[in-house]
Order: structure tokens, then sequence, then C-alpha cells
């Protein structure tokens, strides 16, 4: 028989994941993943004007702010075929690119690491073979046996006052964390550098974006960001000098200690690259445009299905037509009125809420599908859509990782291996080495835009009468997001968001086929019924995004997630 | 001279868990203060609430909260009362951080503020919308005064401009 999981954060108040996994033979036999949150921004933006659209979707999330931002600019210049001058584009880039950085560096250190890092060990280490392990890995300077000494006595401090729960895990001790006590400490350390890289990234945002968490400086056309390169209170070379300064050293702690960290760590759980692939079917938009109208990509964009990587479709374009037409959101186990999948431009959210019932409906969630299939987004979709079509600096970075953990691990580590649960952070940090080597080439196209005295920053919108349509997509953190306006008369008339997560965290559909969540818990092993590390561990590498919809203190401490076996 | 920070903590699409950044916009538009105190609409910060509150001498949150009073009871947590809530298992990076944000800052920085008043409003609505209901508008000026209360105990001058309700932009009823 069966024994039934429920993992659930959920407080009275919606905005959360719940996932239930049945578990046989000490494997997930069933799963089912399913969101408690209610959205409803069409209601809140019908009657709208487009140009203020972007205000208001930026607080669908308090961490992604940007990235809602962003797309919802772009679907609006996409319905009225604006294009953005250069230096917007670049300036967009480089908030886009801090912004994930922030993000990835977040969700590998104090999101997801502490899956496989068991804090309980580290007061056992030995710093000093601690820090000569980091030397044999990294060139990092920051690996010092005096630093880990000091990440030590921090740690031993927290046990001390007995509140190891700030680091958010409760899974401490389990049978399935099997680092070094060194490797415990040094993976540590950098969770405590990380908070402080991760920053420097977000800084970047908040001097282009003039405040952060919620951007100001977007507009429908381009960027408010005035050029002056003589003056303080505008873009000048003070702040241009601060932004290349603060990504060079997020540069440095990607390339030194983000992706090796990643590559160890797997190298030391290698079997969790024979688990969690699930959905094979792969799609990513090409992002961080180089030219006004959106034709030309840094980050490459395409789809695979059914893992035939050989046989990868490109996106020539951000608003591919292919990509235009084949989105579709089916509301079949959604607790939403609707018989058929629905195209976003006609997408309607009118709830029926019937309770958790697996068997029929049982998500806020709805299923958006890619030709009729389910999709996995996230970072490996870019990376193995980018690997596939010979993307230079994807295959760069990927090699570099493979070849880091086969060196570690003293096996050949395959780009076949990508498909798995470990293949997500692997991605996630071989974006983020793309990124940043990124970062440094769309600074200098800025500057040298400017050198040739271009100032333009934006290009006024004109709206018609007629009733237009529009999509804006940006490859998030998460995976592809889109957003997609329907105009008349500068109003706004119907208005849908599809975000990486509910490509991921999609319910079954009208076909039965299940979402990536639940895909990709099938199979993966579970040592102990009580305390379901390696389900957080599959469903961390999606790195999830579901509470972002709601966000009330509770003082009485009901925040505890529920963990309940039946 | 105090560093002091007033958060404004909520979604502002999501009926009363905007109140926050409701109060927040109410002060904003009716009082100036003195150097040292800065006044931010954080919306729903997760682990980064850590970046806004390292160095402050004093911190004031203003958020709805879940705690079984009737909507709009404003019930003050002081900093004791915020470290005794339990930290959550976290699913995502984005799940509520105000209590593990301020152990972070107190164990890794030394650094939590001293002086900490969260101003919780008890909510009556969390549907998606733009508004408040009324229950809880009528808490907006009550928590608008506690936080001058506040502020004056912190010995920081404030200077009341109006007392008129100033509509938060996106609050503005949609056109027809």
């Amino acid at each position: 028989m069966a024994k039934r999981i429920t993992i659930d954060p959920i407080t009275r108040i919606e905005g959360h994941l719940r996932v239930d996994v049945e578990v046989e033979n000490n494997a997930v036999s069933n799963a089912w993943a399913s969101c408690t949150m209610w959205r409803g921004i069409e209601k809140i933006l019908r009657g709208r004007d487009p140009r203020d659209a972007w205000l208001f979707t930026q607080r669908f999330c308090g961490v992604c702010t940007t990235v809602h931002a962003m797309a919802s600019v772009r679907s609006v210049e996409d319905a009225l075929k604006l294009e953005v001058p250069l230096n917007a584009q670049y300036i967009r880039n480089l908030i886009l690119i801090g912004h994930a950085l922030h993000d990835h560096i977040v969700h590998f250190y104090q999101l997801s690491a502490l899956d496989w890092v068991d804090v309980l060990q580290i007061p056992k280490a030995d710093p000093a073979a601690a820090s000569k392990l980091a030397e044999s890995l990294s060139p990092w300077t920051r690996n010092s046996r005096n630093e880990l000494k000091a990440a030590q006595d921090k740690v031993k401090a927290v046990a001390a006052s007995g509140q190891l729960g700030i680091f958010a895990n409760g899974y401490w001790g389990h049978p399935a964390m099997r680092l070094s006590p060194e490797v415990n400490l040094l993976a540590f350390s950098h969770y405590l550098q990380a908070l402080e890289y991760q920053r420097k990234a977000l800084q970047v945002v908040g001097i282009l974006g003039s405040k952060t968490p919620h951007v100001q400086t977007l507009t429908v056309g381009g960027v408010t960001n005035a050029i002056d390169l003589d003056s303080q209170s505008a873009l000048g070379m003070d702040k241009l000098e601060m932004i290349r300064t603060l990504l060079a050293e997020v540069n440095q702690f990607v390339q030194q200690v983000y992706l090796v960290d990643v590559c160890a760590v797997a190298a030391m759980y290698p079997e969790w690259f024979k688990f969690g692939s699930g959905v094979r079917n792969y799609l990513a938009v090409p992002d961080l445009p180089l030219d006004s109208h959106g034709s030309a990509h840094d980050l490459p964009g395409g789809y695979i299905m059914n893992g035939n990587v050989a046989g990868t479709h490109p996106f020539k374009t951000a608003a591919d037509p292919e990509f235009r037409q084949a989105v579709t959101e089916d509301v079949t186990h959604s607790y939403y009125q609707g018989t058929k999948p629905l195209h976003p431009w006609s997408g309607e959210t009118e709830p029926e809420f019937t309770g958790w019932n697996g068997e029929q409906k049982y998500s806020w969630v709805k299923s958006p599908r890619f030709q009729g299939h389910p999709m996995q987004v996230g970072p490996l979709s870019q990376v193995l859509v980018g690997y596939a079509q010979g993307h230079p600096l994807t295959k760069k970075y990927a090699e570099l990782a493979l070849n880091k953990v086969s060196a570690i691990a003293g096996v050949h580590a395959t780009p076949d291996m990508l498909h798995s649960t470990l293949g997500r952070h692997a991605a996630r940090a071989i974006r983020a080495g793309m990124l940043s080597e990124l970062a440094d080439k769309h600074w200098q196209l800025l500057v040298d835009n400017i050198a040739k005295g271009d100032y333009t920053v934006h290009n006024a919108p004109v709206f018609g009468s007629s009733e237009v349509e529009g999509v804006g997509t940006h490859e998030a953190p998460r995976g592809t997001l889109s957003h997609w306006v329907v105009i008349k008369d500068q109003k706004i008339k119907n208005y849908q968001a599809v975000v990486p997560s509910t490509w991921n965290a999609s319910p079954r559909d009208n076909n039965g086929a299940s979402g990536p969540y639940e895909a990709s818990l099938m199979h993966n092993p579970i040592a102990d019924p009580e305390r379901p590390l390696e389900v957080l561990r599959t469903i961390h590498s999606f790195d999830p995004c579901m509470a972002c919809a709601c966000h009330t203190f509770d003082p009485e401490g009901k925040h505890i997630a529920e963990v309940k076996v039946l | 001279m105090k560093r002091v920070l007033i958060a404004g903590i909520g979604n502002v699409l999501l009926g009363d868990d905007g109140v926050g950044p409701y109060v927040l916009h109410q002060l904003e538009n009716s009082c100036s203060f003195e150097a040292g105190v800065t006044l931010e609409d954080l919306g729903t910060p997760a682990l980064d609430f850590i970046d806004h509150i390292a160095g402050l001498d004093a911190l004031i949150v203003i958020d709805s909260v879940d705690n079984g009073k009737p909507p709009a009871t404003i019930t003050f947590y002081r900093k004791n009362d915020l470290a005794r809530c339990p930290s959550t298992i976290r699913m995502d990076t984005h799940s509520p951080a105000i209590t593990s944000s301020l152990a972070a800052a107190e164990i890794f920085y030394g650094a939590s503020p001293a002086d900490i008043l969260l101003i919780g409003i008890s909510a009556e609505n969390y549907e998606a919308g733009c508004a408040l209901s009324d229950s809880v508008k009528a808490a907006v000026e009550p928590a608008v005064q506690a936080v001058l209360r506040e502020l004056e105990r912190l010995g920081v001058t404030v200077q009341r401009k109006s007392k008129t309700e100033v509509h938060a932009w996106w609050s503005e009823a949609q056109p027809a």
C-alpha cells in the first residue's frame, strides 16, 4: 500500500506550493503539485492605460518585481510595433543581468544548498584542511583558514543560541546528507559570502532602476534614465563605473565560487544526475536584445521535444510567430471554469474552487502548454537549447562545468546527465557564468553607444483605436515568462501572464499529462517518509516561486510547513 | 542622527495585504521627517530584507497580520515578540522572511536594529484587487498615529503637514 506524504507550508492565506507524493518501496510512485494562491491580474488591469500596466504587474512578486515590469512593457511595445532605442535595450539588459545574478546566487546558496549541506557537521570540520581543499579547487582568495574558522564560529554560536531554524531547513542530520565536515564548512562559508555578492548584484538593479524592489525607470518605449556623462544626477560616468565595479566583483564570485561549488556538490552526489528529469520538452525564449527591434540576442531561445536535443527548433525573435501561436492554458485540473484550452489573448480566470481532489481539480495554477504539450522551463531549457544550437557562450560554460564535475568525481560527465535534479542546478550555474560575462559586454556596448553621441532612451508610444494584441517575453531566472495583452482605444481589454512557475508547477492537463514538478518526482528515492528531503531536493532544483502573491506576517507562528504522512 | 527605516510591507494587488504600503504612502504625503529617516515601500521582500535593515538604529514595520483578531485591530510587536516566532521550512526563495532576516542580520552582521516595532493590522480580505476593505481603511489613520508616536519615543522630529487622506496610485478605481 502506497504511503501518502503531503508537504504544505500553508498558512490561512493563499499563496503557497503544496506537494503530495505517494511512496512505495522507498521511492515516489505518484505526485501532485498544486498551488493554493489565486491571482486575477486581468481583473485589476482591464480598462487601465497600457502604459501603466508594468507598475501593477511588478507587484506580483516581491523578489521578481523587475521581470514582470520588463515583460509588461515589452508586451505593449510588441502590440504597438514600437522599437526600443539601443541605449534603453542595454540599460534594460544590465538590469536584467543584475537581477538574474542576484536570483541565481540566492537560489543556490540561501534556498537549496542546505538540501545538500549539513550544518550540524560544520563544528566537526578542520578549517585548515577545508582551506587546503578549497585552494585545490579555486583561486578564490577568501578561502583562508581564518575566514573558514570565522564561519565555523558563527555556526557554533547559532547552534548554541538554539536558532538553527534561521537556515530554514528542518532536515539536519538526515541520512541522505553525506558531505565531509570540511566540504560542509566550505559551502557554508560561501553561503555567508553569497549574501554579500547577491547584494552587489542587486545594487546594479538599484542604481539603474532607481529603486529595488520595484524599479522605477522603465517606460513603454524605453527607459527614463537621462544620460549625461558629466552629471551626478543623471546616468553619468561615476554611476557607470560603480556598476562596472559591482558587476566585476559579482563575476569573480560566480566564476570562482558559485560555479565551482555547484560542480563540487554535484560530484559528491552523482546519483542525483539520474533522478528528477521528468518532462523532457524544453522551452526558452531568446533574451538580451542587441538591436532595437529584438531580432538579435545574446541568450539563445527555442524548444526541444521528447529529449530530442539534436532536433531543437530555434526561435529567431523574442516574440517568435511559432511561440505566439502555440501557447495555450488548460484548466481541466485547475480551480477555474472552462472546458477547453485557451490562448492567453482570449484567456479567462473565472474561479471554481472545489477543494483538493487529485482525480479532478487540485490547483490554482493553470496548465500552460506549447503545441499541446507540457514544457519544462528554466536555465536548463536555455542551456540545452543553446548547447544543441551550438551557441558558443553556452557551449563554453557547459563544457567548463561538465569538465569540472568530471575532474572532481573522476567520472565522464556528459550533457545527457543534465536531464536531472542536479542538471538543473548545474545549468543555473552555467547560465550565471554566461550572464556575468555578458554583463561586461553589455556595459561596454552601452558606453560605446553613448560615446558615439547617442543619448536617446525613449521612443514615444502611439496608440490607435483599433484592437491590437501583443506578447512580451523575458527569459527570467526561473524560465520563460510571457505577458499577453489586448489593447483597444488605449485601454487594456485583456491581460494574462504565463509565468515560469506555472509551466513547471502545472497540474495534469486535459490529456492527463503531468507538469514538470510532478513528473520529476517520479521514482525519486525517499529514505525517511517523515523527513522527505529528497522531494525538496528535486522541487528546489526548479527554483520554485509560488509564494509571490501574498505576504502576511503571522506572529502566532503558524507558518511552519506541515509535513503529513498518511 | 538616528538611522530609522519606516517600511510598508505587503502586496498592493491583494486587498488588505496592501495596507502597509498604503499607510506608508499616507506618511510620505502628510509629513516631513528629519534626516536619517527613510520611508520604503518594500512590497513583499524575502531575504533581501536583510539589506534594508543592516545598520539601522530603529525599524518600524507596517504590515497586515494574520493573528485571528477582528479586522482593523492594530497589534504591536516588539523585537522580543518577533524573535520568538519560529522560522519556517522554506519551499522557495520568496517565502516571507521577516523573522529570518532579523535573525540573520543579528547573527551574521551583529547589526539588527536595537529598536523594532511591527505595527500589525489584522486584515479582512486578501482577494485580488487594489482597494482596502472599509473596515481596514479605518485603521489607516490610527496606524499613522502609531508611527508618529514611535518616532516621538525615539526622539525623532516629524512635522505633520496635513491630515487629508491621499489616495495611493494603485488604489484609484479602474476606468469603466
